[in-house]
């Protein structure tokens, strides 16, 4: 394993019976898993080159269970690490030889669907798409859709803080989400907001969110519903070159023009998603836009006009229009199905996650291609091109003695371009373990300090998710010391009134 | 040159650079004599009365660092005026969708102040609804903590998980975490044209539930008030013409291609029907009216009602209708609607509490809270401004205050009272 974790506790390991015992006195029957076989499937998440059984793993069913767990664990000094559905790419879910795996998988009930707040408030398990589904009769839906929206959970999409394709118009987990209630490391149970638009105070839950279960426990969310657009419609707009494609996106973007999803493939991508899904990709042009655009259908008919007229002054060789859901849906297959059509032309693939400005993705892709000849392994791109996220998918063979390492090499290289360019390290997957040795290119040691203090205000001893997100830990002591400069201070002389 | 900085009187220490507000802030920790953060001063007067003894001046640090149209985002000093670089982005047809509210006439100052003041305060107009707030724009941020150590969290990009996102805390916390030095904003395209929907003599609920089903429609309104026959009192300014009519109006908008809106406007019209026929408000008259509701002129400091304390109440929209009436009805003052019922504006007669206690009664009834905008100085010591928090609330805020201000340098108790002491 290239990436640390940190040292098991031995104290903690030999004392793992007599915790099991206390698990199962507050989470009784089958929530207490603890021999190796049953604990298989929690091994990993979906950053699977990476695999640790845990000390055991706990699913409890009520905040009840989850607090008296939590503050059993702090009292003893256990490391716990929460769990979703385990889809995390950057493995956040990732368990510790001496920690806790504390799954959510049990909290499966919507609890409130509120049309007329347009709120719906859930049990943390549920996954993403259920809650369009439960509300789909009504018209409404909610807004943020990552590609593993069928299996991800609503918990696991606030610690992350999720995207998806059509958060350059609708927003990211944060923007979509009111309140929670979450279970600190103590036990105590907090709720933070509720149907209203805006919380009292700082906005916790805007700094829950994205915390990649570092602060607390989700046991209930409350996530904003919205009413689905009356149509959508979407071009697939080919190019002899990446270049124009990128200035197709500036384009369509300087014209004031937000589309509800555009997304960039580049030929390998383009070439194994067509094998896989016959869209009726193009084949011989070197980039694939993709672009959705929903809203009444006067605006929709409009904007494509309007699209298609940029896409030609920026030099589109193809240009197909949806005209029906299931014509649009197909454009669709392709891109949807991008990651398992790489899967099955490499053995194994890394999936990057970076975010550049618009206007560099040109630079990117150029820098791409010159570090796949420098690795020797080919690479497919797929980009969110609307907000500048990109995708590369590293291909390599994990059976290959030193390909994995070269794969990993490569994607940081990616990613440290990706900040030079004026971006950052992950644009919706998360840090996790995967991003964490790279968080210095990006952040000063203030920067990750101030970060890091945050962290001890929520959880002082550190037992929370430990060894994701940050390189270094520090002591909430040591982080907490104020250094003061002398009595008075000389600096430069400043006007003053 | 340089000289010693002593805290023997109220200083205005004016800061040129990042450096200057690191040193000032080390100085103050040293001596221990809080700061008062202060970009135009615009928003001096909410919140607790503060035990602060020095200004740090952040108005000379009001550059525009870099705008980049067709990326969606500007990088500002967080003192540049707020009129500037919202005239700046006006010029490429492009706005912060979040409509900040301009407070100043609720106020009585004048100026709409500057970026630092428009994050820290948080105050998001009507769009709110379809846009999201402050919190939502604010991409990254360079600041200065109560340590004295300059740090950056974010980034220049929208798309972007890399560690805590210490800019939700930023927006919204009124210079008590950070001062900012800079910041990366959000921009979006202006709306081609605009539309309002007028509809008439609606009570409160039958508004609140025309706006509710509005806002449940899929023809996307990006503006929901209500304004209540008793909140027309101006007698100049937008919304006097509508006043004249001497009804309660509720005003619903929609933004976009001219055809669209058209469209939209027709459906949202048949759609509420059954409330009241819609007039029609176009363009200009539209962007009059949203921009007198985003800035609460009905209440106005040189109004009518101008003596009068004011409140800002947030709650779960379809609450809002019968809240609001209740609050109008027991404190015999006025309210306005926005948000589809989830944003209230009171005002009320003068009493030494500003009817804190009633009022807070009634909106935690519901799930809301409240945060006294405007009000004499004595009435904001012995009331607490902002909503007080449950106890666990409060000891985590607290927590995550000192984990950026540990010995309470910055702006010391303008969000909690009793904690300027």
């Amino acid at each position: 394993m290239a990436i640390m974790m940190p040292a098991a506790d031995q104290a903690v390991l030999d004392r793992r019976e007599a915790i099991v015992a206390a698990l199962r006195a507050i989470v009784p029957g089958e929530g207490v898993i603890d021999t190796p076989a049953q604990m298989l499937p929690y091994e990993s998440d979906g950053l699977m080159a990476y695999r640790q059984p845990p000390m055991v793993v706990v699913l409890p069913d009520t905040t009840e269970q989850v607090s008296r767990v939590l503050k059993y664990c702090f009292e003893q000094g256990i490391k716990v690490v929460p769990r979703g559905s385990g889809t995390s790419l950057s493995g956040g879910a990732l368990p510790l030889a001496d920690g806790v795996l504390l799954g959510l998988g049990k909290f499966k009930r919507i609890r409130e669907i509120d049309f007329d707040n347009r709120a719906v408030v859930t049990e943390p398990g549920v996954t993403n798409l259920a809650i369009s589904q439960a509300v789909a009769h009504a018209g409404f839906y909610y807004a943020p859709d990552p590609s593993s929206q069928i299996a991800c959970s609503i918990g696991g999409n606030v610690a992350e803080n999720s995207g998806g394709v059509h958060c350059l118009k609708y927003g990211m987990t944060t923007n979509n989400v009111l309140g929670c209630e979450i279970v600190l490391i103590t036990g105590e149970v907090l709720r933070i907001g509720g149907k209203s638009a805006e919380n009292s105070g700082y906005d916790l839950m805007g700094i829950i969110t994205g915390s990649e279960g570092l602060l607390g426990v989700i046991t209930e969310v409350t996530v904003r519903i919205l009413q689905k657009p009356e149509t959508a419609r979407a071009l697939m707009v080919g190019f002899a070159a990446v270049e124009a494609a990128g200035e197709c996106v500036a384009a369509i973007i300087g014209a004031g023009i937000i589309p509800g999803g555009m997304e960039m493939m580049d030929k390998p991508a383009i070439h194994a998603a067509e094998a896989f899904v016959h869209a009726g990709y193009p084949l011989d042009v070197e980039a694939l836009l993709i672009i959705e655009l929903d809203g009444p259908g006067v605006e929709v008919d409009e904007l494509i006009t309007r699209v298609e007229a940029i896409a030609k002054r920026s030099g589109s060789t193809t240009c197909q229009i949806s005209n029906s859901e299931a014509e649009r849906n197909l454009f669709w297959a392709g891109r949807k199905a991008a990651f398992p059509a790489v899967g099955r032309i490499s053995p194994d693939y890394l999936c990057m996650d970076g975010t550049i400005p618009r206007g560099a993705l040109p630079k990117a892709l150029t820098r791409i291609r010159e570090l796949s000849e420098k690795y020797g392994l080919g690479v497919a791109n797929v980009f969110h091109a609307g907000d500048g996220n990109l995708h590369p998918l590293i291909l390599y063979d994990a059976n290959k003695p030193g390909e994995m390492e070269r794969a990993e090499a490569f994607g940081a290289d990616i990613l440290r371009a990706c900040v030079e360019f004026g971006g950052v390290l992950t644009g919706e997957h998360g840090v996790g373990i995967e991003k964490r040795d790279l968080m210095p290119e990006m952040f000063s040691e203030v920067d990750l300090n101030q970060q890091q203090r945050l962290k001890c205000a929520f959880d002082a001893q550190g037992l929370l998710n430990p060894g994701k997100v940050f390189p270094t830990l520090h002591r909430c002591a040591e982080l907490g010391r104020v250094h003061v400069h002398g009595g008075r201070l000389a600096f430069p002389d400043l006007p003053r009134f | 040159m340089t000289t010693e900085l002593r805290f023997e009187t109220v200083d205005t220490l004016k800061v040129r650079d990042a450096k200057d507000v690191e040193e000032v802030v080390r100085a103050a920790i040293a001596s221990e004599q809080p700061l008062e953060i202060v970009g135009h001063g615009t928003r001096r007067q909410i919140g607790q009365p503060m035990a602060t003894n020095a200004v740090l001046d952040l108005s000379a640090l009001n550059a525009v660092t870099s705008y980049e149209p067709n990326e969606l985002i500007i990088t500002v000093q967080s003192g540049a005026p707020l009129a500037d670089v919202q005239s700046l982005i006006d010029s490429k047809n492009q706005q912060f969708a979040f409509e900040p509210v301009d407070i100043s006439a609720l106020l009585g100052v004048t100026g709409s102040g500057t970026i630092g003041g428009m994050i820290g305060a948080g105050l998001a107009g009507p769009r709110r609804i379809k846009a999201g707030g402050v919190r939502d724009h604010l991409l990254g941020a360079h600041a200065v903590s109560g340590f004295g150590d300059s740090f950056k969290t974010g980034g220049r990009v929208v798309k972007n998980v890399t560690g805590y996102d210490l800019c939700k805390l930023l927006a919204g916390s009124w210079g008590t975490l950070a001062v900012m030095t800079e910041v990366t904003l959000k921009v979006m395209p202006k709306p081609e044209s605009e539309r309002t929907l007028l509809l008439s003599g609606l009570d409160d609920l039958a508004a609140n539930r025309a706006m509710t089903a509005a806002l449940g429609s899929p023809f996307d309104v990006s503006g929901a008030a209500h304004l209540p026959n008793s909140a027309f009192r101006p007698a100049t300014g937008a919304l006097a013409g509508l006043g004249s009519r001497g009804r309660a109006v509720t005003l619903l908008r929609l933004e976009g291609i001219a055809a669209s809106v058209a469209d939209r406007a027709d459906s949202l019209a048949r759609a509420l029907a059954s409330f009241a026929a819609a007039e029609m408000l176009q363009d200009e008259a539209s962007a009059a009216v949203w921009r007198a509701i985003r800035d609460v002129e009905p209440f106005a400091a040189g109004g009518t009602l101008g003596a009068w304390p004011v409140w800002r109440i947030v709650c779960p929209p379809a609450a809002g209708g019968a809240l609001g009436q209740a609050l109008a009805h027991d404190t015999g003052g006025d309210v306005l609607y926005d948000w589809g019922g989830g944003l209230i504006w009171a005002t009320m007669p003068r009493k030494p509490d500003a009817q804190a206690g009633l009022l807070r009664q009634r909106v935690e009834a519901v799930g809301g809270h409240a945060a006294l905008i405007r009000a004499a100085e004595q009435v904001r010591r012995d009331v607490d401004v902002f909503q007080p928090q449950p106890a666990g609330l409060a000891g985590l805020s607290e927590r995550v205050r000192h984990s950026f201000d540990p010995r309470i340098i910055l702006n010391r108790g303008r969000m909690v009272r009793g904690a300027a002491t």
